[in-house]
């Protein structure tokens, strides 16, 4: 009986369903290579990193086309995810497994999801979660500037957006212009998961401190040694959001995108 | 995060029974074992290639490294053999160790194969790999590794070992930093003696 | 002979810490742990009672060190920072200051904190109380939806700011998430009739004084040190008007007062009082006849004020644009009956310029 449920199961999972008309299909914006000076230290040594070019999606993955990915996938739902990959919290608002019970679902970023389900996610679309600094990079940009760091009234504006505690979920994608890329929505609307998030940054040994650890963060002024520019506040806030998360929690205010290799077809 | 992942398994295990295995994990697997990451496929310094999975059955060691690597995994690599020497003394059997690099670009089976030898350890007792498929950064994530390229070459990176049960359950963990930890070498001799 | 100066040392202060009645002792009896007072905990863990500010908790009859437990919860509000005016506050059990913990010296203390489900950040705690590494910061970080707890035994009697620290720690601070712990001398302190719990901090929005609305965070003020505002207990207006505190005179009233910062001393000044006794810094060492105090961000003070005569007395930063300008102002009203010779109203009236001769004295002549 249970097997018959299984088989039923597992044949559900393969059968080809069409993505329901509101999870618009995720569409991805080459960004071109370029040079890249790290916010993060290495150390004490400022870092540049060349940039090769790569493709990324251009608004955070939505609750609409994550919900159309749990149907097809229904190992990471809520409930079959194997506890390794997701704590008590994942998807815990939702409605059911495969419904956010969100009437924006098409516009709302997808959060509480882990980083193994975002991965998942991105493996689905032969595509992967963007290293820290690529998703650096492309924040760096505004919709005239390719980096619009050191402008103080934007950083104060991203500061002022990510304070607002207004409601449970985050606003919705796309009420704000692209930046010259075509990205939309990296910097106000929610933290995103990277890729190597849990090696940002070394402890005080020197060495990695592992995911979820905090490292140099855990302690008060330790944060200031790890930041280029310590008066960044909104960076800040960001990396310690995520450098506190182990691989397996989700927060309701941590989503994400993807990358792939430029030139893939969408 | 060592330790979460510890205490994830420790407090969720009563749950984990409830919780359905995912369509790809075999069953009789526990909901917290390792080998329940998406499907790996290994290949050794030997050539010879198997999945992750198929590691279930016995206690082992699983760490991560990468061939190119100055300090940390040689360092990693020398206490995994005095670990070993001192479980026997203790009067254990050596234990399985199986490291996957986290640089399957650079680490080809020539890499892997130099790395051995330079280290004097063998498979199948002690085992360096690379993935051939599959994901490796699921693997870090459960094992708590996390690394980052380098503009300059190299990674930043931290080092954990974990002492796996048969089952590929997390018993231990330990960093692996040049000595051989009373403690996790007591876990190994006592999880060897449980696995019998 | 370092070593025997060292144990000459430690053991003259020892001895001045169990005497009864040293006199001008740096370390007054009951006030550190000594062996004989800081035991194992007895009795059954008491479950701290927690109250929003101004409220302070009861003082500590108990004569025996125990076990105390704690339940903090981290929450980022929308709240009221001024008439008409919000703001994203993050803070410790929904108030700023979070509330003021009262425990005894000895006692083993349990700090359990939670982060809400709907917080952004992940939290943590550092108490100024606690001797351990980052003040149980380290081990306190929670990231929403998640709770964690540490435990310290108070070795220390004194008056305790705890706040955030939280990568970046000013942020978090600046933000509201501040509160204070007294941690009670073996004997307790004298008593008095009445105890507030008053917290200052500093406020940088992005919009002027009082311009209404939701109010968020200025970095670059916060960067230069200019708050927009200077507030008691979290907003304009806490302690004044309909939520003025009161006393009656004759009464000696306790002002348990800490600064949250980030970044501004204050100049504590009740105008129209001294202060009888205070215990600077929050420390031992009782200072009398104390006029402003200065308590510097991360820092508080227990002080103390027999009310003689009635009347609305302001409570300050005396420096002077804070109180005017900024919101840095509370009341504590006074009932009674006058005390003429105390003090007393003479006269107020026109009198002549300089030059002329007044009229009555002329025709003395
Ligand atoms: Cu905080």
């Amino acid at each position: 009986m249970l097997r018959a449920l299984m088989g039923l199961l597992l044949l559900a999972a393969l059968m080809p369903r069409p993505a329901p008309a509101d999870a618009a299909a995720p569409r991805f914006v080459t960004v071109p290579g370029g040079q890249l000076v790290s916010s993060l230290l290495d150390g004490t040594r400022t870092v540049t990193v060349q940039m090769a070019p790569f493709a990324m999606l251009e608004e955070p993955v939505t609750e609409a086309q994550f919900a159309a990915f749990l149907r097809a996938h229904p190992e990471w739902q809520r409930g079959h995810i194997a506890v390794l990959f997701a704590g008590p919290n994942y998807l815990a608002s939702w409605l059911t497994p495969t419904d956010p019970g969100d009437a924006q679902a098409a516009r709302r970023p997808v959060t509480d999801v882990s980083w193994f389900a975002a991965r998942a996610y991105c493996d689905s679309l032969q595509a992967e979660l963007p290293s820290w600094y690529q998703w650096e990079y492309a924040a760096a940009a505004s919709s005239s500037n390719r980096d619009a760091r050191a402008n103080m009234a934007r950083r104060n504006a991203i500061l002022a957006a990510l304070m607002h505690v207004t409601g449970q979920r985050p606003g919705l994608i796309g009420q704000r212009p692209a930046n010259v890329y075509g990205l939309r929505d990296l910097n106000r609307l929610i933290w995103e998961w990277v890729s190597d998030y849990g090696a940002m940054f070394p402890d005080v040994n020197g060495d990695v401190g592992s995911a979820g650890s905090g490292s140099v963060l855990r302690l008060c002024g330790g944060a200031a040694l790890a930041f280029r520019d310590p008066s960044d506040y909104a960076l800040a806030e960001r990396v310690a959001a995520l450098s506190m998360l182990a691989p397996a929690d989700s927060s309701p205010f941590v989503g994400f995108r993807c990358v792939r290799k430029p030139g893939d077809s969408p | 995060m060592r330790s979460m992942i510890v205490l994830l398994c420790g407090t969720l295990l009563g749950a984990c029974t409830l919780v359905a295995a995912a369509a790809s994990a075999p069953s009789s697997l526990p909901a917290t074992s390792i080998y329940r990451i998406p499907p790996l496929t290994l290949m050794n310094q030997n050539g010879q290639t198997f999945t992750f999975a198929s590691l279930a059955g016995k206690p082992r060691l699983l760490g991560m490294f990468y061939a190119s690597c100055q300090m940390a995994c040689p360092v990693e690599i020398e206490t995994l053999k005095q670990v070993e020497h001192q479980v026997v003394k203790a009067g254990g059997q050596p234990i399985p160790v199986l490291l996957v690099t986290f640089d399957p670009a650079h680490d080809d089976l020539a890499a892997l194969k130099k790395a051995a030898a330079q280290h004097h350890v063998s498979a199948p007792e002690f085992q360096l790999s690379r993935a051939l498929s599959g994901d490796i950064g699921m693997l870090g994530g459960v094992l708590g590794v996390s690394w980052r390229p380098l503009p300059g070459g190299g990674f930043q990176h931290n080092v954990v070992v974990a002492l796996l049960d048969r089952a590929g359950r997390i018993i231990a963990t330990d960093p692996a930093n040049g000595r051989a930890d009373p403690a996790f070498v007591a876990a190994i001799v006592r999880e060897e003696r449980a696995a019998h | 002979m370092k070593r025997i100066l060292a144990t000459a040392i430690t053991l003259a202060i020892g001895c001045a810490a169990l005497a009864s009645n040293a006199h001008a002792s740096p370390l007054p009896a009951g006030w550190t742990c000594t062996p004989a007072l800081c035991g194992a905990p007895q009795g059954k863990p008491i479950v701290e009672q927690l109250l929003p500010p101004p409220e302070v908790p009861a003082p500590i009859t108990r004569h025996y060190p125990a076990k105390v437990i704690v339940n903090l919860e981290a929450r980022e509000v929308v709240g009221t920072l001024a008439d008409g005016v919000k703001y994203d506050f993050y803070t410790f059990n929904g108030t700023v200051p979070g509330p003021m913990i009262r425990v005894r010296v000895g006692d083993t203390v349990e700090i359990r904190l939670k982060n809400a489900h709907s917080d952004h950040m992940p939290h943590n705690i550092d108490l100024h109380a606690v001797m351990g590494t980052g003040g149980g910061a380290a081990n306190s970080i929670v990231i929403p939806g998640h709770e964690g707890a540490f435990e310290f035994k108070a070795l220390h009697a004194g008056f305790f700011v705890y706040h955030c620290a939280m990568a970046p720690a000013a942020v978090h601070i600046a933000n509201g998430m501040y509160g204070a712990i007294m941690v009670e001398p073996a004997d307790g302190l004298p008593k008095v009739d009445k105890e507030f719990y008053v917290m200052q901090g500093e406020f940088y929005t992005q919009g002027a004084y009082m311009q209404p609305g939701l109010q968020s965070l200025d970095m670059t003020k916060l960067l230069d040190e200019q708050p927009t505002y200077v507030v008691f207990n979290g907003r304009v207006g806490s302690l004044t008007g309909e939520h003025a505190l009161h006393a009656k005179e004759g009464q000696t009233v306790r002002f348990f007062f800490a600064n949250g910062g980030p970044n501004l001393t204050s100049s504590f000044h009740m105008i129209g009082g001294i202060w009888n006794t205070v215990w600077p810094w929050g420390g031992s060492n009782e200072d009398h006849n104390v006029q402003t105090i200065s308590v510097p961000p991360g820092g508080a003070v227990i002080a103390d004020m027999k009310l003689v005569v009635p009347g609305t007395f302001m409570l300050v930063d005396h420096a002077a644009v804070r109180m005017f300008n900024k919101g840095a102002l509370g009341q504590l009203v006074v009932s009674g009956p006058e005390q003429p010779t105390l003090y007393r109203a003479l006269w107020n009236r026109p009198f002549a310029p300089a030059g002329a001769m007044p009229a009555a004295a002329s025709s003395a002549h």
